[in-house]
């Protein structure tokens, strides 16, 4: 009993520990973020606006079928409820809110973790093994001024800006195949569609879809410099990153849901 | 005029990861424009040592005087700050994988200097001449021999003009033409700039050729410092072994070996 005790105690504490070093790591970005460059010690604009093209651009097409099919899917879901009530004119409804909402934003942060959070951490674990990261400490140039403000700042515009194009995906999705399969007519989905949609729907994804982005990143880093000893630590913390992106993205989730809901 | 000041002095340092001591009251100076080498075994802490005096690990107590400043203590714009004056070559060489070797030689100039790009672009070609590597700038650091990777990695630690230099293992796993090649460019650098060297390594052949003084370490304390002459007269058990090159009594180790294995005594 008290061996369990003491056991919960020290992994207690080193979770604590853990969150003590992401706030650290955190607020220290957010200072290079936005302190340095006013006070003169710089930011890579170039860098940022190459990861942004990375992160957002390259994730789209990969983002943008995904989200389409799930489109698709609710629609034939919701029909098959639905239509029983002769309300297939709501699959409009449901297919809007759930994209904006939920799904959109969910689907993109998902799939960005896997792409790009666990790129994060390989790069930076790589870097780690191969004395990179000593050696820009060495030189005098932070590395996370280096090669974290600027991932930084490119993925948590990048997510919104993916999650805002996949929730239009999502609704073009849903239209196909509500009109084709289903055969509910294209003017009564655009008027439902537009009935349905207000504008919280799009602030409360695009506002959660920020948080999911800080999420990737600050995971992405914080495994990325944890990783010890050769190319298989590099592995370990890659999928590792990816596991804790995705649980904190759903954790997130559920707390500005919960928000929201209230709100 | 005054006495030289020492650049470097470590006083009374202690290193220790938990309880594992691993560097034990480790007192030495180090003189102006001078190759001063750490030598020691595999294990003696001669890279953690390394890592201390550049500031990549805290030590536990001790002091570590550079031009009179305490490099433990100093605050983290000081240190930056004194980096500026120092510069680095890894054991791996540590060039950055994803840019090109004269973005490498040129990071340094670009993070602290205003320098315009045409200035900074005929700067990183001089430093790239100075250590024999002309014609490659545009080329990837893995598309370069490890000795080819070594010279960049010093080009780059010169890209300030810093006054104190550290080499972690220059000739390791390099070719003995190679090796000597860099041992060569070693003393170019000091000799041509007046530079300051630390350099650590366990290689005899280039010890012998490039060492002003010599700090011998042996699990975590200084078995002796002096020049090679001194340390070669010096008495001390496991100095003499290191530079006569005898292993460890054969049979002691054996013995104890499989007395670990069998667990008879």
């Amino acid at each position: 009993m008290t061996e369990l005790l003491g056991r919960l105690g020290r992994w207690a504490l080193e979770q604590l520990g853990a969150a003590l070093r992401v706030s650290v790591l955190m607020v220290e970005t957010v200072s290079w973020v936005v302190v340095a460059p006013l006070t003169g010690r710089g930011f890579r604009t170039r860098s940022s606006v190459e990861h942004f093209v990375e992160y957002g651009g390259r994730s789209l097409p990969i983002v943008g079928m995904i989200c389409f099919l799930i489109g698709v899917i609710i629609a034939l879901q919701a029909s098959y409820t639905l239509d029983r009530f002769g309300a297939n004119r709501y699959i409009a409804d449901l297919v809007a809110v759930s994209a904006l909402r939920e799904l959109a934003p969910l689907m993109t942060a998902i799939l960005i973790a896997g792409r790009c959070g666990s790129a994060i951490t390989a790069e930076i674990g790589t870097m780690k093994v191969n004395e990179e990261i000593d050696a820009l400490e060495v030189m005098g140039v932070s590395p996370l001024k280096y090669l974290v403000a600027p991932k930084f700042v490119a993925m948590v515009l990048a997510v919104p800006a993916v999650t805002a194009l996949a929730m239009g995906i999502m609704i073009v999705g849903g239209w196909l195949s509500a009109v084709l399969v289903v055969g509910v007519e294209t003017q009564v989905y655009i008027s439902q569609t537009v009935g349905a949609i207000v504008e919280k729907d799009l602030l409360t994804g695009l506002v959660k879809s920020v948080f999911f982005g800080v999420a990737i990143c600050w995971v992405g880093v914080y495994r990325g410099f944890q990783v010890e000893g050769g190319a298989e630590g590099v592995g370990r913390r890659t999928t590792s990153s990816v596991v804790t992106s995705i649980f904190l993205i759903i954790c997130v989730d559920l707390v500005f849901t919960v928000l929201f809901y209230y709100l | 005029m005054a006495e030289k000041q020492p650049v470097i002095v470590v006083e009374d340092l202690v290193v220790a990861y938990d309880d594992n001591v691993v560097l034990d009251q480790i007192n030495f100076s180090v003189e102006e424009g001078e190759i001063f080498v750490i030598l020691g075994g595999s294990g003696s802490g001669k890279t953690t040592l390394l890592r201390n005096l550049v500031g990549l690990m805290r030590p536990r107590s001790g002091r570590i005087l550079i031009r009179g400043k305490d490099f433990t203590a100093v605050s983290e714009d000081e240190r930056t700050e004194m980096r500026r004056n120092m510069g680095m070559c890894f054991q791996s060489s540590a060039l950055l994988g994803s840019i090109s070797v004269a973005d490498n030689v040129a990071l340094p100039l670009r993070e602290h200097t205003k320098l315009e790009e045409s200035t900074i672009d005929i700067m990183t070609r001089i430093k790239l001449e100075l250590v024999g590597l002309s014609g490659v700038e545009n080329y990837l650091p893995s598309e370069l021999s490890g000795g080819m990777r070594k010279r960049a990695g010093i080009a780059r630690a010169m890209a300030m003009d810093p006054e104190l230099i550290f080499y972690d293992e220059p000739s390791a796993g390099l070719d003995p033409i190679v090796a000597a090649g860099l041992d060569e460019l070693i003393r170019t650098m000091q000799s041509t700039f007046n530079l300051t060297s630390v350099v650590v390594t366990h290689e005899m052949e280039s010890v012998r050729i490039i060492a002003d003084r010599i700090c011998v370490l042996h699990r975590g304390r200084v078995a002796g410092i002096g020049t090679l002459d001194e340390l070669e007269a010096s008495d001390h058990p496991y100095i003499q072994q290191f530079f006569e090159r005898r292993p460890d009594d054969a049979d002691h180790e054996n013995a104890s070996y499989a007395q670990s294995l069998t667990g008879v005594e």
